[in-house]
């Protein structure tokens, strides 16, 4: 439909697109992830909450049986939720690992159809046949494109060349250069163009939305709640080891002793006792003594994770992810007006407009009828010259 | 001047953000939260998690101040007891020093003397809820009679007290073992008790026995003010932690509670919105030049 074009309009689209296509990968993982941190009755905040709640309530009674089996359900809760969010956020990132395999799989199927165009438009152009058409689908192909990845757009003699904005090859005349991926160590899979790693130059589209998701915010969340957990238990355990259990026998940990690093400590993070006898209430080795139980109270208010108590650090995790994800959809807002504004100029230079066909067809019509009018005229004076002498 | 003869996409995307904002007002009602996830309003979400800290930390300090304070009146109805009944055993005391009295009744005064310190010895080891209240941190029974012993009654129990946590940084302690309760040096019950049945038995002494009688008396109703300052601060706390936990419940209200007013007016604009945005682009003229040639 689209025949007249502005080059300069077209690039600022493609820009437009690749900026709103970032923003679309990332508020689209973002909100996946921040559902786990909304407020609920399961989430680690709450089950922070009900595991300090339950040793208030073995204070009151430190011998209790019932009691300290409570805090011990508690405290499982609490690990299972540090547990849970992990597993799931490594989930959430293998899965945006695949789309990142699918989307590089897309853009390969893209550039080779790109390059295909440019050697029919080519070829076209060499028979001086009107490739128009063509050129049509190449670019809505081009704009599938910068949905996808950042992409740079030059015009040379052999059709369009495309590049990365970090220049790498795309299309180049009729040849496409394929983006291949490949496990990391890590675990993930990194982007490679012949041969070279060009993971963290890719900027824009919804494959550099995901990559942000993938290789900083997930690991980021993730690195928070291992100092969180990590925190929690190291605090708890050293507070546990100073009392001494029922039969009055020194403190052992309470929960399991996370990795010395930290890392991983909320994936594996678990209670290390099953009987409940075995927690170290007392502080001077009778079994009424609520002595210890102040001391892992305590834990609450010290400032475990980064200086901050749990509850704080958690609250703070919360408000990071969350502003994460409304500045970015705000962004994606933006982007989305701005390219609406830019599609609909390009709509008033470039799309068809019926009236203005009807009245370049009546003008034609007009043309050709004058145009035949004076042939009829031509026809009429002949004739008369012809059969001048006849009368 | 040329217009984009084909304004249907801005029309769909204007469409789109009315329907979004209908969605949201109309999520508000149904759950009657503004925040209901972190993004709606990141520092909100931040404050919500921080105040459903600080509630449940409320709800466990009043939880612990009611069972506490269970034990409390239970250790202070006991006292009150057991002052009672060092007064009759000081009244039995007085009546037998007076010189114009038998032996005989002596003896039997001193047989309810008797009657009165095993009562005192029930008092001291009560229990509330399979706990003795008077035996520190230990759960054995605490005082125990003991004929080698020279106040007649051996003490098991430790010197260890407990305090709860019912406020920030606020612990109360809320037991006095009963070494200190009832055999404290100088002012030890059981003794004096113990005594004075002796100097009845012997009739000699008996001034003395009474007056360290008295002394315990003075000693444990000393004592008692303990029970009755705790009690005193626990209700006083649990008062305070009522007022915080509706201020908190406020507060939440106030950062994550939706304007149900605000919201429903909301809801209908963007209802009006939405359909004035379709009616206009069902009513975009569907012909062209072409339908007059």
């Amino acid at each position: 439909m689209q025949s007249l074009r502005d080059s300069i309009l077209e690039m600022r689209i493609q820009q437009e697109r690749q900026q709103q296509g970032n923003f679309n990968g990332f508020v689209q993982s973002m909100s996946q992830l921040q559902v786990m941190f909304s407020p609920s009755s399961g989430d680690i905040g709450t089950r922070i909450s009900q595991f300090f709640a339950s040793l208030q309530s073995l204070s009151t009674d430190p011998a209790n049986l019932s009691l300290r089996q409570g805090v011990l359900t508690a405290a499982g809760n609490l690990a299972a939720a540090f547990r849970t969010t992990s597993q799931n956020l490594t989930l959430q990132r293998n899965n945006l690992d695949l789309s990142v395999g699918q989307t590089v799989q897309q853009i390969n199927v893209l550039t080779a159809q790109i390059a295909t165009l440019n050697n029919q438009i080519t070829t076209m152009q060499n028979m001086h046949q009107e490739p128009s058409a063509f050129i049509d689908q190449r670019d809505v192909l081009v704009g599938k494109l910068s949905d996808l990845v950042d992409v740079s757009t030059i015009q040379s003699d052999d059709g369009v060349s495309l590049t990365t904005s970090n220049g790498t090859a795309l299309v180049a005349g009729n040849r496409s250069f394929a983006l291949d991926v490949q496990l990391d160590p890590s675990g993930v899979q990194h982007i490679y163009a012949q041969g070279k790693d060009i993971t963290a130059t890719i900027s824009g589209g919804c494959l550099a939305g995901y990559l942000q998701v993938r290789d900083q915010k997930i690991p980021g969340v993730q690195n928070s709640l291992d100092t969180l957990a990590a925190g929690l238990a190291n605090a708890l355990n050293s507070a546990h080891h100073n009392g001494f259990d029922l039969a009055g026998n020194g403190g052992g940990d309470l929960f399991v002793a996370p990795p010395a690093s930290g890392q991983g400590a909320a994936s594996s993070m678990a209670v290390a006792i099953t009987d409940p006898t075995l927690i170290a209430a007392s502080s001077d080795g009778s079994p009424g003594s609520n002595g210890n139980v102040a001391a892992l109270l305590a834990v609450h208010d010290q400032g475990i994770a980064a200086g901050q108590p749990p509850a704080d650090y958690y609250a703070n995790l919360v408000f990071a992810i969350g502003s994460d994800v409304s500045n970015g959809a705000a962004q994606q807002d933006a982007a989305s007006l701005i390219l609406g504004q830019l599609q609909d100029q390009r709509g008033s230079i470039s799309g068809v407009s019926l009236d203005e066909e009807a009245a370049n067809l009546v003008q034609y019509q007009r043309a050709y009828d004058a145009a035949a009018r004076v042939v009829t005229s031509i026809n009429e004076m002949l004739d008369a010259a012809v059969n001048l002498g006849r009368y | 001047m040329r217009v984009n003869p084909n304004p249907m996409p801005e029309i769909l995307a204007a469409i789109q953000r009315n329907q979004q904002q209908q969605n949201d007002a109309i999520l508000q009602l149904a759950s009657g939260q503004r925040i209901n996830k972190p993004s709606d309003d990141p520092a909100g979400a931040a404050t919500v998690v921080q105040i459903h800290d600080r509630s449940s930390q409320a709800d466990a300090f009043l939880s612990s101040i009611g069972t506490i304070n269970g034990q409390l009146q239970m250790a202070d109805s006991t006292l009150s007891s057991v002052v009672t009944a060092l007064t009759r055993a000081i009244a039995l005391g007085v009546q037998g020093a007076t010189g114009t009295l038998s032996n005989e009744n002596r003896l039997a005064l001193a047989q309810e003397v008797t009657g009165v310190r095993d009562q005192l010895l029930s008092l001291a080891n009560v229990s509330y809820e399979g706990r003795y209240i008077f035996s520190g941190t230990a759960q054995v029974q605490p005082f125990v009679a003991d004929a080698t012993a020279p106040t007649g009654v051996r003490y098991d129990g430790n010197s260890g007290v407990n305090s709860i946590l019912v406020g920030n940084g606020f612990r109360v302690q809320v037991n006095l073992p009963g070494d200190q309760m009832f055999a404290a040096a100088g002012s030890d019950m059981f003794r004096a008790m113990n005594d004075l049945i002796t100097s009845l038995q012997s009739n000699s002494g008996i001034d003395t026995a009474v007056s360290s009688v008295r002394q315990a008396f003075d000693y444990v109703t000393g004592q008692r003010v303990f029970y009755g300052n705790a009690i005193n601060q626990l209700s006083a706390q649990q008062t305070y932690l009522s007022d915080e936990k509706l201020q908190l419940s406020q507060q939440e209200n106030t950062v994550a509670g939706a304007d149900v007013a605000g919201v429903a007016s909301q809801l209908v604009n963007s209802q009006n919105a939405r359909d004035a945005a379709l009616a206009a682009a069902g009513k975009m003229s569907q012909g062209s030049l072409f339908d007059y040639l």
